[in-house]
């Protein structure tokens, strides 16, 4: 190995120790600041250095170039580190300032059920506008069934009891039964004259609760009401504390994409599911857990992402038939 | 079940330690068997694959027997006897430490790339694992025997490095698409990916310090790949366990 070589390689292999002090450093401040930490000037520094020491040892190990393989791995890893910085909020600007291209990086819409919307909100508050519009037909929220009704005694005895209505459960015989009487997706309480009543309000509203009857051994029987916004809630006479539990298994916005007065494009989307339009993604990011009445998604441009893309599928490629396939072929032929 | 293919594993240990291999390999088999029969039975019980939390993921750890082979027979690498060793090791948490409650699986995991991103960084580790063993001989200045027809600890530890290092790379890459889909965006500095890249780049330090040096420096090279490892533990349990590093992988305690 000439100077020249081993020079690259001895730079090769500090940066990358560099970079690995760097990951340990980030996963000890956490995501967000590690998020900002990565794009302060002396990192931006060690990435254009990273990329730079890539391109120069494509230069300088002809072999780098003329193995089809390492070709792959080295660029894959030019293609992930330029895409990533053109992605970037810096990227982003520079865009803007050399090509007049102004695309939002990264935000967030609310949006009620039934309407449209083409603001934006920055992460840094200020609104930005799409140039189309999103509308939200409806969000709905799915959950695995059985649900459960938890009940803890303040000895500690606690029973997981699937909400299936008029069965009833033994909790043994000390302390009686329990029956699942109705299960209500927005419970509330109306007055009319000096009558009380409970209904399953259908205006919207989200307040899921269970009606439970005990029987205690001596017949006497009570009825509660439990929560699902607020667990563990009990009264100071009751034996029980009990919550309510609905595990979610699917958030899901039904979104229609409007231009020019027309539908361009139509999708319900999940987590793992986003809608893909105009240069942007549109992911499921949270609800209104109150009434269930609007959805808020994070809208993502996609600048650099299939540079990002070609890099890992070089990456991945180089690295299988540098370490396995050509030794399997070399196998096979002998 | 986990209990009983932990002690098939550690007698077929000590069987092979005390030169019964026939023995210990058939003990080695059926421990193998109980946690496969062990993980079937979880499958079924939470009814999708189960690689949800470390209880799983320790489960599925177990199942070693088909590398110890592999690597036996097609890549002339020892340590068959340590892999039983390993899997009772790796057994040990799911048996006595983790929570097996089952859990649905939250709306973020109900996707395609849930199984092979998590699959090929549970063979990457346990393929990672062996090859710590070999490092650990290598310093140990212990080697084969000449009639067992085996590679030497340092070569033994490139080559098996060699094997589960695309994997590795595959894990951080799945997983790199997979938070694209989920989270909106494919690198979150999120502690588990910052330590599952830290982990990628030991390796990738080894292979270039190698590349370098050769066979000059067997101990460094050695040492590259206990520290990768050491990475790999931190990046599977310390992240996953320890309230220094919350995140979005959370749900994987």
């Amino acid at each position: 190995m000439n100077k020249l070589r081993r020079a690259v390689m001895w730079v090769a292999l500090a940066l990358i120790i560099l970079l690995l002090f760097l990951s340990i450093y980030g996963a000890f401040i956490g995501a967000e600041r590690a998020k900002s930490f990565i794009s302060r000037l002396p990192l931006v520094v060690y990435w254009s250095a990273f990329l730079l020491l890539l391109i120069t040892a494509l230069a300088v190990f002809r072999r780098l170039v003329s193995v089809p393989r390492l070709l792959l791995i080295h660029s894959g890893c030019i293609f992930i580190l330029a895409g990533s910085m053109w992605a970037s909020e810096a990227g982003h600007k520079f865009q803007k300032k050399l090509f007049g291209i102004d695309k939002i990086t990264t935000g967030q819409m609310r949006i009620h059920e039934g309407h449209s919307d083409n603001r934006v909100i920055l992460d840094n508050k200020q609104i930005k506008e799409l140039p189309f519009f999103v509308e939200l037909k409806d969000f709905q929220i799915e959950y695995y069934k059985p649900a459960y009704l938890q009940i803890q005694t303040p000895d500690g005895q606690g029973w997981k009891i699937p909400v299936e209505s008029d069965t009833e459960f033994s909790l043994g015989p000390e302390l009686g039964t329990v029956k699942i009487l109705r299960a209500f997706e927005n419970f509330k309480i109306t007055i009319e004259g000096e009558n009380r009543k409970i209904i399953d309000d259908p205006q919207p509203g989200f307040n899921p609760a269970l009606e439970v009857q005990f029987t205690s051994p001596e017949g006497e029987t009570a009825t509660k009401y439990v929560f699902e916004r607020f667990p563990g809630h009990s009264y100071s006479q009751d034996k029980f504390q009990m919550s309510y539990r609905r595990v979610i298994s699917d958030y899901i916005s039904r979104l229609r994409i409007i231009k020019d007065n027309k539908v361009a494009a139509e999708k319900d989307i999940e987590v793992n599911h986003p809608l893909i339009f105009g240069g942007y993604h549109f992911y499921q990011h949270s609800y209104d857990a109150e009434a269930g009445q609007y959805t808020v998604l994070m809208v993502v441009s996609d600048t650099g992402l299939t540079v990002v893309y070609a890099g890992y599928w070089m990456l991945c490629i180089g690295v299988i038939w540098h370490l396995w396939l050509r030794h399997i072929v070399s196998k096979i032929k002998k | 079940m986990i209990y009983t293919a932990i002690a098939a594993y550690l007698c077929a240990f000590v069987t092979s330690l005390l030169r019964r291999p026939k023995t210990g390999h058939i003990l080695y088999l059926l421990g193998f068997a109980i946690a496969v029969f062990a993980f079937g039975y979880r499958w079924y019980h939470v009814r999708h694959v189960p690689l949800q939390n470390l209880f799983e993921v320790f489960l599925c750890l177990g199942m070693i027997y088909p590398v110890s082979v592999f690597f036996r027979h097609f890549l002339r690498v020892g340590g068959y006897s340590a892999d039983m060793l390993i899997g009772a090791i790796v057994l040990f948490p799911a048996g006595f430490v983790f929570n097996a409650e089952p859990q649905r699986l939250p709306p973020a995991l109900q996707s395609w790339l849930f199984t092979p991103h998590i699959a090929v960084y549970i063979l990457s580790y346990i393929i990672m694992a062996k090859a710590t063993f070999q490092a650990i001989l290598q310093l140990a200045d212990k080697g084969p025997n000449a009639n067992e027809n085996l590679l030497p600890p340092e070569p033994a530890t490139y080559r098996i490095i060699c094997t589960g290092f695309p994997l590795l790379t595959l894990g951080l890459v799945l997983g790199s698409y997979w938070g694209k889909l989920a989270w909106g965006d494919y690198w979150g500095w999120d502690p588990k990916e910052l330590w599952s890249l830290a982990s990628w780049l030991v390796y990738v330090g080894y292979f270039h310090f190698r590349y370098m040096f050769g066979k000059k420096y067997p101990q460094i090279n050695s040492l590259w790949a206990i520290a990768g490892m050491a990475a790999i533990i931190i990046t599977l349990l310390w992240v996953n366990l320890s309230r220094l590093f919350p995140g979005l992988h959370s749900y994987a305690t």
